[in-house]
């Protein structure tokens, strides 16, 4: 039996502790509205214009996330299905490391998409322009005069020399880039129509482009792996 | 027991009013306001959206390396594609790393508001933050992340109005941040080539636009937060 001061103590004691918990309560509801109203903000300072192509943008990508969960649920169920029989699965990772040296420029590959001859001399920006365009419409693959071009590939300019992967490329640039042609079509022409003011830029669709080049990747020397 | 209720439910409601206060601003009597509302609430939602496709995406990631990893212990044959497979994930981008680096810093500089000068130059584009990745892949980086989103081979940065995207619709805004993993001498050699990023550095110079660099021995980049597709290019052979 504790004392009545004792006990009124206590009391008080867990009066302040739930009070204090209903504050922090408050307040947290409070921020986090805040933090979603500043967010709105942001986006209430753009124009009408602004936010429809985001949202244009958002679908396209949202559709595409739904693609790669689909694949990866069935990378997973073919697994899954060989592990639960006893065995083991190598030709579900044969796919996904085709897909891979693919992405990565480590094999030959072919397929549908356009060749884009540039007759002059081109800079680096506008060159990089041209391949950010491309890989934003979807382009798979890209070679350019013989060299395969991947996300990770400098392209510099030297005085009046343009180089790709420290290779020199001198005009005629031809550029072969696989994809879908109806994606890459609009992205190539945007890029000519601000380089033909000063070169000659032709654009063809093909149906089955090759790129036989290949890309060895540099050896990791810095990097560990881990976060 | 009832005071302490009745103190706690008080003070909760307080707090709630003070949200609801927060939340309940007029909506202006105008169907064009009604419109943009709910344009921007059409973005929330996909934002909400992408951020959950991407969590299932790599939920699924690691269910798949699981499968993988168990595939290996069972059969030499995948144990022997496994181990092409880790490089080849590391080269693309699905793997986090750590190591020496530069860090890239960004961010917007002063509208001059002048008449003559509508240049947005005092503004950070999405053309800047291509040219820096690309400066730092000519300088050797072995990885890079841009406000937290891997650089991979599919990267594209570009518009959507006057917001920046890059890897599946992810929006970037200032200040930015360049992750680059690599030998710090060097990096820093490439990004402070007069040569290069020139027009950027005099832009710095005009609007005052933040634009600095900074060596450090342990830096790193988070693993790209999606995965990759690749519909019509077949392999030959």
């Amino acid at each position: 039996m504790r004392s009545p001061s004792v006990e009124l103590t206590a009391r008080s004691q867990r009066l302040v502790i739930f009070s204090l918990i209903a504050i922090g309560l408050g307040f947290l509801i409070v921020v986090q509205l805040r933090s979603q109203a500043a967010v709105a903000r942001t986006l209430a300072a753009q124009d009408d214009t602004s936010v429809a192509l985001l949202i244009n943008d958002l679908n396209r990508a949202n559709n595409q996330l739904i693609q790669q969960n689909a694949v990866l649920a069935e990378q997973q169920t073919q697994l899954q299905k060989a592990l639960t029989s006893g065995g083991a699965d190598s030709q579900a990772l044969s796919k996904e490391l085709t897909t891979l040296r693919e992405v990565n420029g480590a094999i030959a590959v072919h397929g549908p998409g356009l060749e884009i001859r540039i007759q002059g001399p081109v800079m680096d920006f506008e060159l990089q322009d041209a391949l950010n365009n491309l890989r934003n419409a979807g382009a798979e693959a890209i070679s350019l005069n013989g060299y395969r071009i991947i996300g990770s590939t400098p392209v510099v300019s030297r005085g009046d020399i343009l180089m790709v992967a420290g290779h020199a490329v001198r005009t005629p640039l031809v550029m072969l880039v696989i994809g879908d042609a109806e994606q890459l079509g609009p992205a190539a022409d945007l890029s000519a129509s601000s380089l033909q003011t000063r070169v000659q830029v032709s654009i063809q669709r093909q149906d089955d482009l090759a790129i036989t080049e290949v890309v060895t990747p540099r050896p990791v020397i810095y990097a560990q792996l881990g976060k | 027991m009832t005071v302490l209720a009745s103190v706690s439910l008080a003070t909760f409601l307080v707090a709630g009013l003070a949200a609801t206060q927060f939340r309940s601003q007029p909506l202006p009597p105008s169907n064009r306001l009604a419109r943009d509302e709910a344009l921007r609430k059409s973005v929330n939602q996909l934002e909400d959206q992408n951020r959950a496709l991407k969590a299932r995406v790599q939920t699924l990631q690691a269910d798949v390396k699981a499968g993988e990893d168990e595939s290996a212990r069972r059969s030499s044959a995948a144990q022997e594609v496994k181990a092409q497979l880790d490089e080849q994930k590391t080269f693309a981008g699905l793997t986090a790393l750590h190591g020496p680096g530069l860090t890239v810093l960004l961010h917007d500089g002063t509208d001059p508001n002048s008449p003559v000068d509508h240049s947005l130059g005092w503004t950070i584009h999405y053309q800047d933050l291509q040219d820096i990745v690309n400066v730092l892949w000519a300088s050797g980086a072995e990885a890079i992340a841009v406000n937290g989103q891997r650089i991979v081979p599919s990267t594209a940065f570009h518009y959507a109005g006057v917001n920046i995207l890059v890897n599946n619709a992810s929006r970037l805004s200032g200040p930015y941040t360049v992750i680059a993993v690599g030998d710090p001498p060097a990096l820093a050699n490439g990004v402070g080539n007069p040569d290069q990023l020139a027009e950027l550095k005099s832009r710095n110079r005009i609007y005052g636009l933040g634009f600095s660099w900074l060596r450090s021995t342990r830096l790193s980049v988070p693993a790209y937060d999606a995965t990759f597709l690749v519909k019509y290019a077949q392999p030959i052979g």
